[in-house]
């Protein structure tokens, strides 16, 4: 806690903690007496509060589809807007399907080797060529076209609005909980107004992506910007470079790294949208997925869902490895490959010295567009060989479909008690206690108490008015399901991701072979596997459960792991002359000292759960998932959006709780 | 200097921008036409409008089987007998409304209008920014079905009046349901009366919601492989059909009388029979006008169709590739379908 200067009574811990006490025992008390001697009390929050907003958003929905066509604001504003993005993005996409597959196969390896080395080129590589092999080549390269443009347009918007919320302390406070709605609201419930706006296919999806992955970028470049070193910006100062030569010449270099981790979160959350805006006729792999699994074909929505994941390392990895390279790097420490030498090399000995200077720095990026360029130009005039050929095939398609079917046909007998057991002993009891044994106040009173012990009376404060916001939005009920279908999934991603955290900590070669695991199940889309969990565990809130499980697992793991390395090794040794045994070590120095790290796993996890709430009501989760499904399915986009705002709020809420908890224990 | 020192890298990428622009669109249009392969069932990246016969036709066509088989055999007609440039865009049947009343998307051709009830109010009846294009022939019904052998097993099941007796109901209960028995609701964007067709009815049945089309036939194939009780909301045409036996309840027959208590909770009787419908931006007739006549005119019957379908989901054929071999051999049918001027 904080430290103060003179103690005054009030002010001394023990007092501190009896006040504490004595609060836990009054609001224990209220709840107590709400929810047994005043059962008048409803369970339900109150219908007549409601805020009715639903009619006035589809009066402004029917609005803007009547005057689409000839209003001023779309004839001149968005229409045009959306044609231009349209062309750009047929441009790329052409760009990517002109060219023989063997150029660009080429071009990526190549782009990997200069990124990485020479695994990363044949990663890069090898995503392609299975690409190929499956049979989706042209969907891989619409989705490629779609997340590059998408990318373009990320940074374009996001590194500049990050520049000037690292400016201005008002436009970063106005902005945080901007960005905060973007990334919790789910992306269903405003598939439709994006599409009110920017017309059909491409140009929405671009759009809907980028709501949802915008805001790491922005968040980042003000982080990066912000936490430039001081000493650096205030000895510019002191040679009279004025604000803006400042903000170039020194603070955007030195937030560089920043920025470009940004990029890389921004091109992870995209491509978690590839299948909904597929729903909006993005096309390419997301429509691959959605077309297989309308016939059941687990297998072939399992290629593309492959593909994707490949797609999605593939351009972390790249992205990541721009974050490490040094641009400017003397020649001296460069690489002696092929690139090294002729032409760039030859030229740079002919040339003055300024111009020889640059052709020796980027010799190998000089040699690697001229070899681009041989091959392109190889490729229209000598040896087109157009689109992958078809009949190199490589399939997973049988195998797959076999392994689910055999599972649903030999598995169920565990699955099938398991998943009625989590029914009766879990979510049952769960939702009962929320919905009909607590009355809404004594559920405000008892969060709200939960939000002061973390962080204090304005968290508390805030908490309960958002939670009565979700009651005037008049989705009580449904948020009081999946609040209670929350807490288990939280709890159980927690109780498997920590230990298989330790355990990775403690393994490097454990720790190896998981991460391609992780990094599927981060990537995959939960639409692949939830028709065979759906055969397992029938439908109903179980499916649900397990995608947000899955899906949460990853960063949990990840970073609970991250947190136990982080102990520094003199600690562990410390505990470990004085003869504590590993296990010791690991229960009283390891997971104690790694503490915040997991809280931030909580926290990780608690958010990515609740960007499942939508996924797990399409598969039989009811709750607020189901409710904002139906205002997509059934043309009311205010009940949608009633549902997603209280989406946001949950979230919010169990965000900020748990970061001021992470925060108290540091 | 590192912001100069950057320059020279950032022109680079520049050029190497450019260039591969430049190749891209320099590229003769042959290439891709002729390679060996046509690319797999997605869209040829088509460029954007510009035909002789006036704008680019986009339809819509809904990821289910039977909606890509209509586009395409509406597409090679559109292409082949009137010249018009055809782009497919795969969206979501209820993501298309705004977008057709937009214009963005020309025509959609297989409406169910028992899941759009109130797109059809708003955007046909009130706005009319959206035009009905006629039925396409194909006539479907919603209904309550079960696996034929929970039929063979217990005849009573075959109609609704089974479902009163709470041990034969009780065969459907899962944990969801507790005692009740479970009956599993549809795709959320259809019209739905079950709870109150079970409650007018006297059933010992609640209803579970499935949240959509995929998971309803996950639970079935389930269901199916293990010879296990489930009641479902479901309709015909189906690829399901083809694969799995199943039945329909027996409910009280539809009536317009039942019909007219829906706003008061008061449907008691079978679901009513749907007759697909066509429906077109309102500014089609204007723009393209033999194009809005073909569409007017395409119908054909539930065997074209469910022909059609087989031929994908049971062959493995590309849509595109079923519709063509039906445009090869019906041209009888479709020939009644073009402009007469």
């Amino acid at each position: 806690m904080t430290t103060r200067s003179q103690p005054l009574p009030f002010e001394q811990p023990s007092f501190q903690l009896f006040l504490q006490a004595l609060m836990w025992v009054g609001v224990a008390l209220g709840i107590g007496v709400l929810a047994v001697a005043w059962p008048a009390v409803p369970r339900a929050f109150p219908e007549a509060w409601n805020l009715g907003l639903r009619a006035p958003i589809d009066e402004f929905q029917r609005w803007v589809i009547a005057n689409r066509a000839t209003h001023p604001v779309f004839v001149f504003g968005f229409t045009p807007l959306s044609r231009g993005i349209d062309q750009a993005l047929r441009l790329s996409e052409q760009m990517l399907l002109r060219p023989s597959w063997y150029v660009l196969l080429l071009i990526f390896g190549l782009f990997g080797y200069l990124a990485g080395g020479v695994r990363l080129s044949l990663f890069c590589a090898g995503s392609l060529l299975l690409a190929g092999l499956f049979g989706l080549w042209v969907p891989t390269m619409q989705t490629l076209a779609l997340m590059l443009a998408t990318l373009v347009l990320a940074i374009l918007i996001g590194v500049p609005l990050g520049m000037a919320a690292a400016a201005s302390n008002r436009l970063d406070r106005v902005l945080r909980p901007v960005l905060d709605a973007m990334q919790t609201i789910p992306a269903f419930v405003y598939l439709v107004p994006v599409l009110l706006f920017f017309g059909v296919a491409r140009v929405p999806a671009v759009i809907a992506t980028l709501i949802y992955a915008l805001p790491p970028i922005i968040r980042l470049t003000n982080l990066g910007i912000r936490q430039s070193n001081q000493a650096a910006v205030e000895a510019a100062q002191a040679f009279g470079a004025t604000r803006w030569q400042i903000l170039r010449g020194v603070q955007l270099p030195l937030a560089l790294p920043s920025i470009l981790m940004g990029v890389n979160q921004t091109i992870m959350m995209a491509l978690s949208m590839v299948v909904i805006a597929a729903m909006i006729g993005a096309g390419g792999l997301g429509r691959e997925v959605l077309v297989a699994l309308q016939r059941l074909n687990v297998g072939r929505a399992l290629e593309a869902g492959l593909v994707i994941v490949c797609i999605a390392m593939l351009l972390d990895r790249l992205s990541a490895a721009l974050t490490r390279i040094d641009f400017a790097a003397p020649v001296t420490t460069q690489r002696k490959d092929f690139l090294a030498h002729w032409p760039a090399s030859a030229l740079a000995a002919r040339l003055p010295h300024d111009l020889a200077y640059y052709f020796q720095t980027y010799g190998r990026f000089i040699n690697a567009l001229l070899l681009c360029v041989v091959v392109v130009l190889v490729d229209v005039l000598v040896w087109g060989l157009g689109s992958f050929p078809s009949d190199w095939r490589w399939s997973l398609r049988e195998p797959a479909n076999f392994a689910v079917t055999w599972a649903r046909d030999n598995l169920y007998f565990i699955t099938g008690p398991l998943s009625d057991g989590i029914i009766y002993y879990l979510l049952n009891p769960s939702r009962d206690l929320l919905l009909n044994h607590l009355p809404w106040p004594a559920i405000i009173l008892a969060i709200a108490a939960i939000a002061y012990a973390s962080g204090g009376l304005r968290l508390a404060l805030g908490t309960a008015a958002g939670l009565v916001m979700i009651g005037l939005l008049g989705m009580w009920a449904p948020a009081m399901e999946t609040l209670s279908q929350v807490i288990l999934m939280v709890l159980m991603t927690v109780l498997i991701a920590v230990p298989i955290g330790v355990v990775a900590s403690q393994s490097p070669r454990f720790s190896a072979a998981l991460r391609p695991i992780l990094d599927i199940l981060q990537t995959i889309p939960a639409f692949v596997y939830l028709v065979p969990v759906i055969m397992l565990f029938n439908i109903g809130r179980v499916p649900g459960l397990i995608a947000a499980v899955l899906y949460a697992l990853p960063p949990g793991i990840r970073l609970t792991q991250l947190g136990i390395e982080m102990v520094p090794k003199v600690t562990v040794e410390a505990a470990e002359s004085f003869g504590s045994s590993r296990l010791q070590t690991m229960i009283k120095v390891q997971i104690p000292q790694a503490l915040p790290s997991i809280m931030l796993a909580i926290n990780q996890i608690i958010i990515m759960v609740l960007a499942m709430v939508i996924i797990a009501g399409l598969v039989g989760g009811a709750g607020l998932g189901i409710e904002a499904v139906r205002g997509l399915a059934r043309n009311e986009t205010g009940r949608g959006i009633e549902a997603g705002l209280s989406i946001m709020i949950l979230a919010i809420i169990l965000d900020r709780i748990t970061q001021a908890w992470a925060r108290s224990k540091t | 200097m590192p912001k100069l020192r950057r320059m020279p890298l950032v022109v680079l990428l520049l050029t190497m921008a450019l260039l591969l622009a430049a190749c891209g669109t320099q590229t003769p249009a042959a290439p891709p036409a002729v390679s060996d392969a046509p690319p797999a069932e997605a869209e040829a990246p088509a460029s954007p409008p510009q035909t002789p016969n006036g704008m680019t036709i986009t339809l819509a066509e809904n990821p289910w089987t039977g909606s890509s088989v209509n586009v395409y055999v509406a597409k090679i007609l559109l292409e082949e007998q009137l010249g018009y440039t055809v782009e497919v865009v795969t969206v979501d049947e209820n993501i298309q409304w705004s977008a057709l009343a937009s214009g963005d998307l020309s025509a959609t051709l297989e409406i169910w209008p028992s899941g759009h009830a109130d797109n059809v109010q708003q955007y046909i009846v009130e706005q009319q920014l959206v035009e009905d294009l006629g039925p396409l022939g194909v006539i479907g019904k919603i209904g309550w079905y079960l696996p034929t052998y929970m039929v063979e097993q217990h005849p009573e099941l075959a109609t609704y009046e089974g479902f009163r007796d709470p041990e034969l109901a009780a065969l459907f209960s899962t944990a969801e349901t507790g005692v009740a028995g479970q009956f599993l609701g549809g795709d959320p964007s259809w019209v739905q009366y079950d709870e109150d067709i079970i409650a007018n009815l006297g059933l010992n049945l609640q209803v579970v919601q499935s949240g959509s089309e995929q998971a309803v036939m996950a639970a079935l194939d389930a269901a199916y492989s293990r010879n296990a009780p489930l009641l479902f909301y479901f309709w015909t045409p189906h690829s399901v059909h083809a694969k799995y036996d199943l039945t329909e309840v027996q409910l009280p027959p539809y009536t317009d009388t039942c019909y007219d208590q829906a706003d008061t909770g008061g449907i008691a009787c079978d679901y009513p029979e749907d007759v697909l419908f066509k429906a077109a931006w309102a500014g089609l007739q204007a723009q393209a006008p033999s194009a809005y006549a073909l569409l007017s005119n395409m119908r054909y019957s539930n065997e074209d169709q469910i022909s059609m379908i087989a031929a994908v989901e049971l062959e493995n054929l590309e849509p595109e590739d079923a519709a063509r071999a039906w445009v090869e051999a019906n041209e009888a049918t479709w020939r009644t379908w073009l402009p007469t001027n």
